[in-house]
This record gives C-alpha cells, sequence and structure tokens, in this order.
C-alpha cells in the first residue's frame, strides 16, 4: 500500500455507560501514541447525529483514512459507522469496530483502572488491525431472468407460474408425459369438508401454464448437465429423445415425492384385494369418472363398488426406526374413508391408526368421519394389525388400545396408508446440483426453520414434497415462497455479496482441493486446474483459509496478517496475565454482548479478537497466541446445532482436538485452550467462563 | 407491481415477508402493536426439531431489518383505518407514545437503573420476572430504545412509589419535569430523550399492499386447570421456555416459583384444556413438539430430571419431529398415553399428584411432580376482531384470518390486494410460518 496510514480513533463515552467507568481521556491520550495514529477524539455519544457529522468532518480535516471507533458493539452499531465513513468519502471496509461498552465498562464496573486498561488494549489491538486494512467492495455477480423449475407438479407449476407473471422467463421440466406430478393421480382434495376433484385442480393450472407466453415446457424430460452457479447456468435438458442447451440464471427444485411400495407387507404384492393409499385413489377416481358418465347420479356409480368391508391400515412404514410421520396419511385416511362412504353408504369402513395426527382444519373431516359411521380403532405402537385369511375371506386383527381388546374385522379390502420417499431422481438432481437429501430422498434445506426454501448455494430454491410430505396447501404455498427467493437476485439483476470473502493465492496454491472439498456454499470452483473463488457466493466465514495447509488463503478484513496483529497488539505488555479469546460474530460476540447488556460482572483478563466464524480460528494463531506468552486461549462459537456458516462450529471443534494435540507436542500445556459453544441468549456461560478460566489458569 | 407494502407484524413471518419484499425493491412498512419487532420468536429459548437457540438465529434478520434502506419500522403501531381504492390502500396509523424521543435515546438504560419501581413483567411476570416502569422490551429490541409504561405518568402507580405519583399534574400538560428520576438520568447523560408529555401520533400513509402478520398467542389455561393459578407449581409452557431461557427471568434455572428450588421432577399435560367447554376445540399442532423440546433441554439443564410427558395423540408431524421424540426418549424422557384428570398439592412440599388414566393399561395410576407444565396451546391474536374489521377482511369460526380459497389461492383474503401468513392463519411453526412469509411477498408485489 502506497498511501500514508493516517488512522483516526473516535472514543465513545455513551453519556457516563462507558465514561463512568472508563477514564475516557485516558484512553484518548493514549490512542494518540499509538503508531499510525494521526488523530483521537472523545465523543459524548458518538452515534449522534451531531456527532456523526462532526466525524465526518473531521476524517475529512484530518486527511484520516482509517477509522477506528471504540464504543457499544458492532453487532448494532457496525452498519452505522460504516455508511457515516463512506458518506465522509472512505471505503466502509476501512473500519475497525472496537467494544469498550459491552467488553470493558459494562462487565468491569467495580474495577474502573482495569476497565481503562482493557479499554486501552482493545483501542491498541483495533488501531494495530487498522493500519492493515483494506479496501473492500460489494461483489456483485450479475443475474438473468431465465429460471429452471424442475418438477411439473403442483409446487413447481405454481413456482412457474409465479416466476413467469413478473415478466421472467420460467422453464418447467417434466419427466413424465403430463403435468401435475401426485396430484394427478389422486381422487380429490378435501379441506374444511369441501371436496375439489384433483383433476379439476390439476387442469386449470396446467391450462395457466399452457397459455402463458413467458414459460416454456418440456415434458418426457430429464435434465442431464448442469454447470456453473447463479445467473450463469449451463443446463442440457433431454426432452423426447433430443437434447437442448439452456442458460439460465437461478433453479428451482420441486421434484416431489412418492409413495412406497409395502412390497411384502400384509400380502401387498400378492392379493390384489391389499392395496395402497394411491391406488386407493385411483379407484375413487374411477367411480367418481364413471359417477359422471351416469349423469352424476351416485346410484349408478353404487353398483361398482363391492367393497363393502374396507379396513384402512395407518402408520405402514412410518414411525418406526428409520422413518418419521408420513404428515399426510391420516387426513388422507379419513378423506377417503370419506369418499367411500359417499359413494356407498353401506359400507363398514374401519380406520385402524397410532396417534391421530390431525390439526386445526382437518379436524373437522374427522367429525364429518365419525358421524359418517367410520369406525377409528386405536393399536399399540408396538403392535401392529395382522391379516389372516380364511376360506378366501379376509381378516384383520387388532388388538384395541382404548378397549384393551382383540379384534377381528372382516375385510374385503385392506387400504395401506404408507410412508413417502423422494422421487427417483433425487439421486441424479443431488448429484448435478451439489446438493443434499436425507436417506429418505428429502432435500436438505439451508436452515430447517429460517431456510425453508434455500440450499446453501446461492441461487438454487427448493419447494413442495421434494422437502418433505405436506398438503397440497402448503405445497401451493412453497410454490410461491420459492418463487420468491428465486426472484430476488433477478429483479436486482445481481447478487451482491459483502466484502468480506476468500482470495487464494495461486503461487502459494498445490491445488490439493482440501477448500474446494470444505466450502459449505460451493463458492470455489475449478478452473485450469486450479480453484477458483466465486466472490459473489463466497460468505467470508474464513474455514478454508484456516484448513489450507499452504496459507495460501487470504479472507479479506479477516486476514492471518491482521489477526496477528491484533493479538500481537493485546498480548505486548503483560502478556502471561491474559486471555486471547476468539469470538464469532453471530452467537459468541451475542453472548458477550448479553453479558454485557445484564451487566455480568467477570474478570477483566480476556482480550476478545472478533472473527466471523470460529471455523476461522486456525492452529496457527492458537499457537501464536501461546508463544506470545498469553495465559490461555479461548475459542467462542455458536452452541451446536446453530451456526450462521451451517457447519462451521463442527469444524472448530475438530480443529481445537487437533490444537490440543499440537500444543502439547510444543510442549504447551492443552489444558489452557478452552473453548465454548455460546448462544446468543447466554450471558451467563460467557461471564461464568471468563470466572473459570481466570480460577483454572491461577490468573 | 406493488411498490410499497404494509406488513402489519414484526414477529418472524413478519420480518421475513418484510426481508422479501424490501429485496425485491419494495418500500417496506414493518408495523408492531409492541415496543420491539420480534415477536413470539424472540422470546423462546430454543427451536424443535434442532435445538438452535432462537434469539441467536432471529436477532440477525432483526439486525438486518434495521438497517435495511427500504424498510421503515414503526413500533407501537397500530393499524386505525384502512381506505381500499383503484388497488391501492391509504392507511392511518396510530404511533402509541413510548414517552421517548426514538431519534435520540440510544438504549443505554441510564434510565432505567434510575426508576424506583419494580412491576411484574407482562409475560414473565407469574415466574417472577421483574421490569421498571421504563423498561427495554428485552435486551436484543430493535429499535433498541427505552418505553414508559403508560400507568406511570397518571400517578396510578403512585402506591408502588413512582417517582411522579406525587404530582398533581397531568403529564401531557407539561413540557419539562423536574421530579420524573427518568428525565433526570436521561439528562444527565446529555441525551433528553425520556419525553413524559409525548402524545400519540397519526400517520398516514399510501401502500399497494398489505400483508397480515399478526401472529398467535399462547393459550391461558383457565384457573383451576389442573390447579392453575390455584398452585404455585403449575405453569404453562411458555412460562416454562422462559424459566429455560438463559435470556428470561431465572437466567436459565428450572426452579419452582413457590420456593426457587430446583425441580428435579417434571411432567408435561398435553393438550391441557382440549375439548372442555371453555378449552380449544382444535389442534394446535406444535405443543407435542414444543413439549418434546423442552425435555431434551431440561434434561441438558439435569440429566437427573425425571421427565413425563402426559400425551394423546402424539404430533410429530414435521422434518426431523419423529427423530427428535426418539431423542428424547433415548434421553430418558417417559411418554405416557394418558388422561390427567385430576391434579392436587402437597400444602407442605408443594408438589403435585396428578392422577390420570393409563390409556396403555387401563388403570388408573398417579404420580408426584415437583413442577407441571401445561401444554396450552395456541388461540387467535386478540386483537384480529380488531384488525379484520379496519381491514374489512374475514376471519373463520376460531377467530383466525380466513383465506379465501385455502387450497386453490392460499394467503389471499377476501380482499384483493391483503395477504395473509404465519400464525394469522392459524396454529403453525416457525419453518412453516417463513415459507408462508415469502409467499405472501411473492403475491403482495405481484398485487
Amino acid at each position: 500500500m502506497d498511501e500514508d496510514i493516517r488512522i483516526g480513533a473516535f472514543i465513545c463515552d455513551c453519556g457516563s455507560n462507558i465514561a463512568g467507568i472508563v477514564n475516557v481521556p485516558e484512553v484518548v491520550e493514549y490512542a494518540r501514541g499509538l503508531k499510525d495514529v494521526v488523530f483521537a477524539d472523545e465523543g459524548k455519544w458518538s452515534c449522534s447525529v451531531d456527532y456523526l457529522a462532526t466525524m465526518k468532518e473531521l476524517i475529512k480535516e484530518q486527511g484520516i483514512n482509517r477509522v477506528v471507533i471504540a464504543s457499544c458493539t458492532p453487532r448494532t452499531h457496525e452498519p452505522l459507522f460504516k455508511r457515516t465513513i463512506k458518506e465522509a468519502g472512505l471505503n466502509p471496509y476501512l473500519l475497525e469496530f472496537v467494544s469498550i461498552r459491552e467488553q470493558s465498562s459494562w462487565v468491569h464496573r467495580d474495577d474502573p483502572q482495569k476497565a481503562t486498561e482493557k479499554a486501552k488494549d482493545l483501542v491498541k489491538m483495533g488501531v494495530a488491525k487498522a493500519a492493515l486494512l483494506e479496501k473492500g467492495e460489494e461483489i456483485r455477480l450479475p443475474v438473468n431472468t431465465d429460471c429452471l423449475i424442475i418438477g411439473g407438479g403442483m409446487a413447481g407449476m405454481n413456482a412457474a407460474l409465479n416466476i413467469a407473471d413478473q415478466g421472467f422467463h420460467a422453464i418447467l421440466v417434466e419427466k413424465e408425459s403430463r403435468l401435475g406430478g401426485l396430484v394427478k393421480d389422486i381422487a380429490a382434495i378435501s379441506y374444511n369438508n369441501e371436496t375439489v376433484p384433483a383433476d379439476e385442480i390439476v387442469n386449470a393450472k396446467a391450462a395457466l401454464i399452457d397459455s402463458h407466453p413467458n414459460i416454456t415446457v418440456y415434458t418426457n424430460a430429464e435434465i442431464e448437465t448442469v454447470e456453473g452457479y447463479i445467473g450463469n447456468y449451463k443446463v442440457t435438458v433431454k426432452a423426447d429423445g433430443s437434447r437442448e442447451d439452456l442458460d439460465v440464471s437461478t433453479i428451482i427444485v420441486a421434484t416431489g415425492m412418492k409413495e412406497i411400495e409395502p412390497v411384502g407387507q400384509f400380502e401387498y404384492g400378492r392379493d390384489p384385494r391389499v392395496i395402497t393409499q394411491l391406488q386407493f385413489e385411483g379407484m375413487l377416481k374411477k367411480w367418481n369418472g364413471e359417477c359422471a358418465k351416469g349423469n352424476g347420479k351416485i346410484s349408478n356409480s353404487k353398483s361398482q363398488i363391492k367393497n363393502n368391508d374396507v379396513v384402512i391400515i395407518n402408520c405402514v412404514n412410518s414411525k418406526n426406526e428409520s422413518r418419521g410421520c408420513c404428515a399426510i396419511g391420516c387426513h388422507i385416511s379419513v378423506k377417503n374413508a370419506l369418499a367411500l362412504k359417499a359413494r356407498n353408504d353401506g359400507a363398514r369402513v374401519h380406520i385402524l391408526y397410532r396417534d391421530l395426527s390431525m390439526v386445526r382444519e382437518e379436524g373437522s373431516s374427522l367429525e364429518a368421519a365419525k358421524k359418517a359411521g367410520v369406525r377409528f380403532i386405536r393399536f399399540p405402537d408396538d403392535r401392529y394389525p395382522e391379516m389372516r385369511e380364511e376360506d378366501g375371506r379376509l381378516s384383520v386383527l387388532v388388538n384395541d388400545l382404548l378397549l384393551g381388546e382383540e379384534l377381528t374385522i372382516p375385510a374385503d379390502l385392506i387400504v395401506l396408508t404408507t410412508g413417502f420417499k423422494g422421487n427417483d431422481t433425487v439421486d441424479d438432481i443431488k448429484g448435478l446440483l451439489k446438493i443434499s437429501a436425507n436417506p429418505d430422498g428429502f432435500f436438505q434445506e439451508a436452515h430447517i426453520k429460517l431456510g425453508p426454501l434455500d440450499f446453501p448455494s446461492d441461487g438454487i430454491s427448493l419447494c413442495g414434497c421434494a422437502r418433505s410430505p405436506k398438503s397440497l396447501k402448503e405445497a401451493m404455498e412453497e410454490g410461491t415462497g420459492a418463487a420468491m427467493r428465486a426472484s430476488i437476485p433477478m429483479k436486482q439483476g445481481f447478487l451482491e455479496a459483502e466484502g468480506i470473502v476468500a482470495d487464494i493465492d495461486l503461487d502459494l496454491c498445490t491445488s490439493c482441493g482440501l477448500c474446494e472439498k470444505n466450502c459449505p456454499y460451493g463458492a470455489i470452483q475449478w478452473v485450469d486446474e486450479k480453484p477458483q473463488v466465486i466472490k459473489a457466493l463466497c460468505k467470508g466465514c474464513g474455514l478454508c483459509a484456516a484448513d489450507c495447509p499452504k496459507k495460501a488463503i487470504t479472507i479479506i478484513h479477516y486476514s492471518d496478517e491482521q489477526i496477528l496483529a491484533q493479538m500481537e497488539a493485546a498480548l505486548e505488555e503483560r502478556a502471561e496475565e491474559k486471555i486471547i479469546g476468539f469470538v464469532c460474530h453471530w452467537c459468541a460476540l451475542g453472548g458477550v454482548d448479553m453479558a454485557g447488556v445484564s451487566r455480568l460482572q467477570y474478570p477483566s483478563n480476556a482480550r476478545l479478537i472478533r472473527v466471523m466464524c470460529s471455523a476461522r480460528v486456525s492452529i496457527d494463531f492458537i499457537e501464536r497466541a501461546f508463544e506470545l506468552g498469553a495465559a490461555g486461549v479461548l475459542v467462542a462459537g455458536c452452541e451446536f446445532p446453530t451456526c450462521h456458516y451451517i457447519t462451521g462450529n463442527y469444524a472448530a471443534e475438530e480443529r481445537i482436538k487437533k490444537a490440543r494435540k499440537r500444543l502439547a507436542r510444543k510442549g504447551y500445556d492443552p489444558n489452557r485452550l478452552w473453548n465454548i459453544w455460546c448462544s446468543a441468549a447466554d450471558g451467563p456461560k460467557f461471564a461464568n467462563t471468563m470466572r473459570d478460566m481466570v480460577k483454572k489458569l491461577g490468573l | 407491481m406493488s411498490e410499497s407494502i404494509l406488513i402489519i407484524g414484526g414477529g418472524i413471518a413478519g420480518i421475513n415477508a418484510a426481508l422479501n419484499a424490501a429485496d425485491y425493491g419494495c418500500k417496506v412498512y414493518l408495523i408492531d402493536d409492541t415496543a420491539s419487532i420480534g415477536g413470539m420468536m424472540a422470546r423462546l429459548d430454543k427451536t424443535f426439531p434442532t435445538n438452535d437457540c432462537s434469539i441467536c438465529i432471529e436477532s440477525p434478520l432483526m439486525y438486518e431489518v434495521d438497517n435495511h434502506t427500504n424498510i421503515e419500522i414503526l413500533t407501537n403501531t397500530e393499524v386505525r383505518r384502512v381506505n381500499a381504492q383503484n388497488g391501492t390502500f391509504t392507511a392511518r396509523l396510530i404511533k402509541k407514545a413510548k414517552y421517548i424521543d426514538e431519534q435520540k435515546c440510544t438504549g443505554c438504560g441510564k434510565c432505567v437503573e434510575a426508576c424506583p419501581v419494580s412491576v411484574p413483567d407482562e409475560l414473565d411476570g407469574k415466574i417472577g420476572g421483574m421490569r421498571k416502569l421504563i423498561y427495554m422490551p428485552f435486551p436484543q429490541a430493535v429499535p433498541n430504545v427505552s418505553v414508559i409504561d403508560p400507568r406511570c405518568r397518571y400517578g396510578k402507580m403512585r402506591e408502588q412509589g413512582a417517582c411522579v405519583g406525587g404530582c398533581v399534574v397531568d403529564c401531557s400538560q407539561c413540557r419539562e419535569c423536574p421530579i420524573a428520576l427518568c428525565v433526570k438520568a436521561c439528562k444527565e447523560e446529555g441525551k433528553d430523550a425520556v419525553v413524559l408529555w409525548q402524545a400519540d401520533r397519526p400517520m398516514d400513509i399510501e401502500v399497494d399492499g398489505i400483508i397480515v402478520a399478526t401472529g398467535i398467542q399462547s393459550a391461558e389455561p383457565a384457573t383451576g386447570l389442573y390447579g392453575y393459578n390455584i398452585y404455585a407449581n403449575v405453569v404453562t409452557n411458555t412460562q416454562f421456555e422462559r424459566l429455560m431461557n438463559a435470556g428470561g427471568p431465572t437466567a436459565g434455572e428450572i426452579i419452582r416459583p413457590s420456593d426457587g428450588k430446583h425441580a428435579k421432577k417434571i411432567a408435561w399435560i398435553q393438550c391441557a384444556g382440549r375439548g372442555l367447554a371453555k378449552g380449544l376445540p382444535y389442534c394446535s399442532k406444535v405443543c407435542c413438539m414444543v413439549a418434546t423440546k423442552q425435555t431434551i433441554i431440561t434434561k441438558e439443564h439435569d440429566a437427573t430430571v425425571e421427565a413425563t410427558v402426559f400425551y394423546n395423540d402424539l404430533k410429530a408431524y414435521g422434518k426431523g419431529f419423529w427423530d427428535f421424540y426418539q431423542k428424547a426418549k433415548e434421553n430418558g424422557v417417559t411418554y405416557l398415553k394418558a388422561r390427567p384428570y385430576d391434579v392436587f398439592e402437597d400444602p407442605e412440599t408443594r408438589n403435585l399428584t396428578v392422577r390420570y388414566e393409563n390409556m396403555d393399561t387401563g388403570e388408573i395410576e398417579q404420580q408426584e411432580v415437583e413442577l407441571l407444565v401445561l401444554s396450552t396451546g395456541l388461540i387467535p391474536n386478540e386483537n384480529n376482531k380488531r384488525l379484520a374489521k379496519v381491514l374489512k377482511i374475514e376471519l373463520d369460526d376460531l377467530g383466525f384470518f380466513k383465506e379465501k380459497d385455502p387450497v386453490l389461492a392460499p394467503l389471499e383474503t377476501n380482499v384483493e390486494g391483503i395477504y395473509v401468513c404465519g400464525g394469522a392463519t392459524g396454529p403453525i411453526d416457525i419453518s412453516e410460518s417463513v415459507v408462508q412469509a415469502s409467499a405472501a411477498a411473492m403475491k403482495a408485489v405481484l398485487h
């Protein structure tokens, strides 16, 4: 860097919140004496509109080109100060945020002198890092408006329509000859006691798709190859025997699910009187059709129904060691029992169940079924009903849990409500898109609670039964929701990433491939036998850099150099009293802040270094801290299973184990390396850890 | 296409709808009738089925909303009137006074320290949670500013020792207050952000679409139900959640309200109140997993705690839910298919004896526990009726917002341009709320 480093340090009083404990003028004076600092000032309220204006003037006036702000916490206030220095004409990445309220004045109230010492150290560390800061830039990757939707069931069709209605191009690829997925094979949909023939629903949607000018449909089609990333996918589709290459920007996965065939169970497959719910739907559908032909008179169709004793057995292949609740079976069994009763009032229908998993709106159909005379028998979890055959007649032996009796129910037809699994194409799609699925073939979303429609890689969304079994209503909602997720970058025209990204020095790189393998976001791609960071996809967690055997990867804004400089500054004096703590931005720092807000008091020995993820902390950092004489090192990350970067904390945990071994080899006591997994709500945990460390380390 | 939308309710559904619409390029007004966004999720300890820390995953989104250039957050704000015309809406909002200048307040908490009166907290009061008359809604609140209990101003808290209690002048009549300690503390900080004479402020906005995301609330059991409100150690599942939470009133210690001792035997009664005359006529679908989560976390706090769940029909319907239930059982939690019908208290130990019919054996049995948790289910937000009237949209017979056609046009209401998502549609979990929020945002921007 050619320009002179001119650091401005702005130390905040936060009224008396900081200044009441920490001797701020002393810290300001101290900052003035630090290398590269050309200006330091005390602000009563640094975040006030007045002071921000003053700050901007001072930056210009004093020719400041790096800013250190020492105040509250970056978790709430960093964006504000970033904006401010940007308005002063500086690159927003030339800011270092030092937390002297949450990490000092609020938590060391009883010892103003130590609080002041710690504040000085924290400012010194901030200045050391600031001197090495480089300009960052928000990286933009252009994104066009072509979206590929894989799967033409109800969720996929709904997604396609929403995409197309915005004027974007939706490309819908369906493996079967007709659109409609699972719903086209069933008789009717019911909700709140209202029943609609499924064909009506499918046909209405398919008609909208057919007539939409912005939708291209491929049927009898499969995806052969996918290459690239958001904004830049090259896809080959094979449809009706011919191949076509497509350029698309985003992808929505809507591949649906299928019923598990209960082969060998209850003589299914051998005895035609034992069928699945989906086959039962087929029968009902046929009857519907015949009923329609008979001028809509139900009496005409009644003659077709010979099955007077129907036994429905729920939870077949569900709720066992390998698979959970199928989510929709109870409702389907009740719906179909009602449909049968509507056709043949004299039919005796039994539903054998374990738990009736019917929610709010489904409760009314349960009541209707009971009223219609459908009988419900609850059997114990560990004693499934058994099938019997005598003189060619079937019967079902069931233990009625509520009566405490064994019952034998005659059966002309046995309907098995079986579980579901992902469609046959799941394995291929998984490989092509580099996404994962669970053992049942349901795709794994980015986050089960807050990222249900996303994959870790930007640009690919998920919806419908490809994620997990669900009702039509939910699948429709997910189709629309996934369309939204895919549309945001298409509408913006780009994907923007923060400036905190990985950068690979190809001169040092030996192409071992570890970084590509470890990246949870698919942000490292192989180009000409070398790894390349697709910066817009990189989230800056630093996992790759910490593990790179050649140290060829730099994380911009959290480089090795910068972190080591912070550490050296912290340990320059009285290292033997100090603990170096690496805290992740998302949870552990949240816990630190929570301890501050709660005014929990703990010893002042720690000097915290913020990293975006605990996975950024390399073994070298830890070792270096001990070389510099630190009393102890703490690595604090998110509590399992939470991690802002999916699994960074798991990687950190593995690395800490290795670090302990290396420390032992090098003659350091491995017990001086601590780690905690701390939630953002758990201030007490952080404070207790501080107390414990100080005690155990004998400080 | 909509250029601006109004989102009513700042819980996880409203937050997600806001971020989706704002990222899409829409101007978003996100309003909430409480003092902070965050909703129910901000108060939970963990989320099932992964036991993610709730505030850890929600607060980054709250800060993102706060810093989003397309989103304007209006807390303590209600919708008074809405007129629809040619596909757009004019809305009259009322920003109820927090008696705080939100521009000046930095959430430093000096006023809270200065306030002499503590009162039971709305959420945690029954399990010992207290707050001052001037307080932060919760530590991660967005916006991060104090709020004043309106009762303070009119001398209603005189007997409790409120510092303005002795004054005979209505606060709205003054422009300066020499008495209030919070005003003084704030001035000493050089801020002067406490404005006791602040008035409710009307505000008119024009938007192209509206999303109703007013959420859901936990049902309060009737007094006497399994001893609730009579026996100290009977709590609801929401109260228990706060007991587990490190940010809650007991800093995460699972202790009994009666004596502050750690509870070693805890039972959960599922479907508490369901089917009774005043109880819920429907399944709230999440309580089974909430109880499962609570047993697992309880065992994580202290593996020696004996945990029993009395349940009827187990709802483990979602992805990963069944495994979660298995995990609880592996950790030693007992699930009993049972119908509890009576609870009585030992006046000395304050322990509770639950009498129940064991459905597996048909026998009448009983069990003594130290703490009893009632899983009470979810009910419509109490403001739904008023809001439905203002928006001219319909409620269903249970009091949730009615979708025009739940299957073919989910999340749409009888008024074009008004959509609904999250708990406003009925009992729902977080991931389903997030899905609906994205979908409702898509529909609203396409309107």
